[in-house]
């Protein structure tokens, strides 16, 4: 008997367009099935309507049916379906409850009616299992994003849910992070249902595909082509000899916590230079640093012409209520500039929009524009992918390319695949957290 | 110190300074909560400071002109339309630097409940009104949260090579501030109904058993309001 099923479900949220139109699936337990598609088209909806969020939270237009292990979630809360369902969300930063590591994944266990006796067990078990049991007494403002998706992720498999729904639970992790997270929720028994952005992983690991376009669910035909498996070919190749920024010997420490010491590293005109690395080694103190960002305590940064940096999670930073006057804020509000500028990242006919009506997609093509505007000698990119879908990259792969010659391009990342198709060299960072057992 | 009888302690000792009717005992009690204060992290206690004398200091500053008692004039005004004329005399210098220390010995109580307690062990060591709790525990978050989001924002747009300068910069700041913290409060009520929270029969991780230490200051705490209200 089928674990969850979706009958004929059409949804809107209020006031918007159908995000589902007519989707039918069940699920069976211990099935892991995947999720892809691209961004806008629906994914995260669906999830939304498993776990009954959709429509007690959102409101809306419902019609069809969606059953959990036999409860209806029309007659059942969210809340009531939690323990057999359990999510984890797009953004680890907007789901934290608690302030310190332990305390958020005993949160789920606590309201779940856990006993008390094996609450901190199961807690450590979980975070032990996503590798991530040292950070168990840590603040959360501390930890790194990928260290905060870990900690998210072992709040949901705290709970040992019959039915695990996860969006985008690898954005920020870095490869063997996100291979481990991956293998871990199929491990874990439930029937897990994962939506992803960085197809690679999950296809390997998964017993099905659906492919959400449109708000429609669409199964058994073939991929597009950028949706399939790429081999990944780090480049190597020498650096560009015209150095736009120089990292001599540079160390910073926040507080007392070193995070980047000894670095180097050059980054010459014309060339896309990638840096990678383990979750919380440094890199984006690392790419600030040569922003101009943060002063290093220790060692030398030189810096020729302007530089700019695009921050991770850009869509959260717009403060105009205009998108072209966003856009016209790093070129003194040359508005004629912002536009060729949104029409290069394809936003051409949003110039009127307010920034925080676009989409999450649109939202980060938009910050991308307010950097590239200014035509920066450096240029300084903090995980553009995350949330970004594969057409996407490859799209923005190519815009960094034929920009590339005119500046040097630094950009942070733990998506291999993208760098592999944007870089001309990768610079890694070393190991500084435990890896995933 | 288990925070439950701290943050007690901490309301018994701005209780005692809205009760206490002398100067001098609400100005000590103020000067206790600040070298409490000043044990928090160097790098948030600021804003948490600015805020407790800054607003002490404005009551004090205005309270003479906003009110007519007494008549050791020391200073005779203008005539203002409304507010009358602007006269300070000894009796309203007097009050206003009470009161002003009441608000200052109110906020400091407050910084140090932010800066110093563990919020976490706050709401799990809550036996009744959980709820309630858990929504001051993150009302209180707001402040530092807010701290981040402006210092992200400042960041991002010193990346464009925008600067922030100036009262004016910053005051443009706040809508987009506003606007962030209501999509998070979204995000972050959904995200704990997903995880059931609100559900009946939820149960509590353990927490240390209270020590003499607490049970002291939880005493302490009672007689603190007692002491405000009758000596003080």
């Amino acid at each position: 008997m089928a674990l969850a099923s979706v009958r004929a479900l059409s949804y809107s949220y209020p006031g918007a367009q159908e995000a589902l139109s007519g989707c039918s699936l069940e699920l069976e337990p211990g099935e892991v099935v995947a999720l892809l598609g691209p961004s806008g088209g629906g994914k995260s909806t669906l999830l939304r309507a498993l776990a009954g969020l959709v429509p007690h939270f959102h409101g809306g237009r419902f019609s069809g049916r969606v059953e959990v292990a036999g409860l209806d979630t029309r007659r059942s809360r969210p809340a009531e379906l939690a323990g057999t369902v359990a999510t984890l969300f797009q953004d680890p930063e907007d789901q934290v409850v608690f302030t310190r590591v332990a305390s958020e994944v005993a949160f789920g266990l606590e309201n779940l009616g856990t006993p008390p006796a094996e609450i901190p067990p199961r807690a450590t078990e979980a975070l032990a299992a996503i590798g991530a049991a040292h950070l168990s007494e840590r603040p959360i403002a501390e930890l790194s994003g990928g260290e905060l998706q870990r900690v998210c992720l072992a709040s949901v498999l705290a709970l040992e849910p019959r039915l695990l729904l996860l969006d985008e639970p690898t954005s920020q992790l870095d490869p063997d992070g996100a291979a481990a997270a991956i293998e871990l929720a199929r491990s874990s028994g439930a029937a897990v249902v994962v939506s992803e952005q960085r197809p690679d992983r999950v296809l390997e690991a998964c017993d099905r595909v659906l492919f959400v376009e449109a708000g429609r669910i669409r199964e058994g035909e073939p991929l597009p082509a950028a949706w399939l498996p790429r081999e990944v070919h780090l480049p190597a190749s020498e650096p560009a000899d015209a150095a736009v920024c120089r990292l001599g010997d540079v160390s910073f420490a926040y507080d007392a916590l070193p995070v980047v010491e000894g670095a180097c590293i050059e980054l010459g005109r014309g060339e896309i230079v990638a840096l990678v690395g383990p979750n919380g080694s440094g890199k984006t103190t690392l790419a600030k640093l040569a922003a101009g960002l943060l002063e290093p305590d220790t060692g030398h940064v030189e810096r020729h012409g302007r530089a700019c940096y695009l921050s991770q999670d850009p869509g959260r930073y717009l403060v105009r209520e205009r998108a072209d006057e966003e856009v016209a804020l790093a070129v003194d509000g040359d508005l004629a500039r912002s536009r060729r500028a949104l029409a290069a990242v394809g936003l051409a006919g949003f110039e009127e929009r307010h920034p925080r009506d676009l989409s999450s997609g649109e939202r980060e093509r938009l910050a991308l524009a307010a950097v590239l505007v200014a035509d920066p000698d450096l240029l300084v990119l903090d995980e553009p992918t995350r949330g970004v879908d594969p057409e996407r990259k490859d799209e923005l792969a190519a815009l960094l390319r034929v920009q590339a010659p005119g500046r040097a391009t630094l950009v942070v990342t733990n998506d291999l695949v993208f760098a592999s198709e944007v870089a001309d060299r990768c610079v890694s960072t070393g190991a500084r957290e435990v890896a995933l057992a | 110190m288990s925070p439950a009888p701290a943050a007690a302690l901490l309301a018994g000792l701005a209780a005692a300074a809205l009760l206490a009717d002398r100067i001098v005992s609400v100005a000590a009690i103020a000067a206790v909560l600040l070298l409490v204060c000043l044990r928090g992290p160097a790098g948030r206690r600021r804003l948490y400071l600015v805020g407790a004398l800054g607003s002490g200091l404005a009551v004090f500053l205005l309270t003479p002109f906003v009110s007519t008692i007494g008549w050791h004039v020391l200073w005779s005004g203008p005539s203002v339309p409304v507010l009358g004329r602007l006269d300070v005399t000894r009796e309203e210098l007097r009050n206003g630097l009470f009161q002003g220390l009441r608000l200052t010995a109110v906020g400091l109580a407050f910084a140090a409940y932010a800066l110093l307690l563990d919020h976490d062990r706050l709401v799990q060591a809550a036996g009744f009104a959980r709820r309630s709790v858990l929504a001051i525990a993150l009302g209180t978050r707001l402040v530092p949260t807010l701290e981040r989001d402006a210092a992200g924002l400042v960041e991002a747009l010193r990346g464009r090579g925008v600067e922030v300068t100036g009262a004016r910069g910053r005051a443009r700041l706040v809508a987009p501030l506003l606007a962030g913290s209501l999509e998070r409060a979204l995000n972050l009520a959904e995200a704990m109904e997903a995880r059931g929270y609100g559900r009946p029969g939820a149960t509590r991780a353990p927490r240390p058993p209270w020590g003499v230490r607490e049970r002291g200051a939880l005493l302490l705490a009672g007689l603190l309001v007692a002491i405000g209200a009758l000596w003080l």
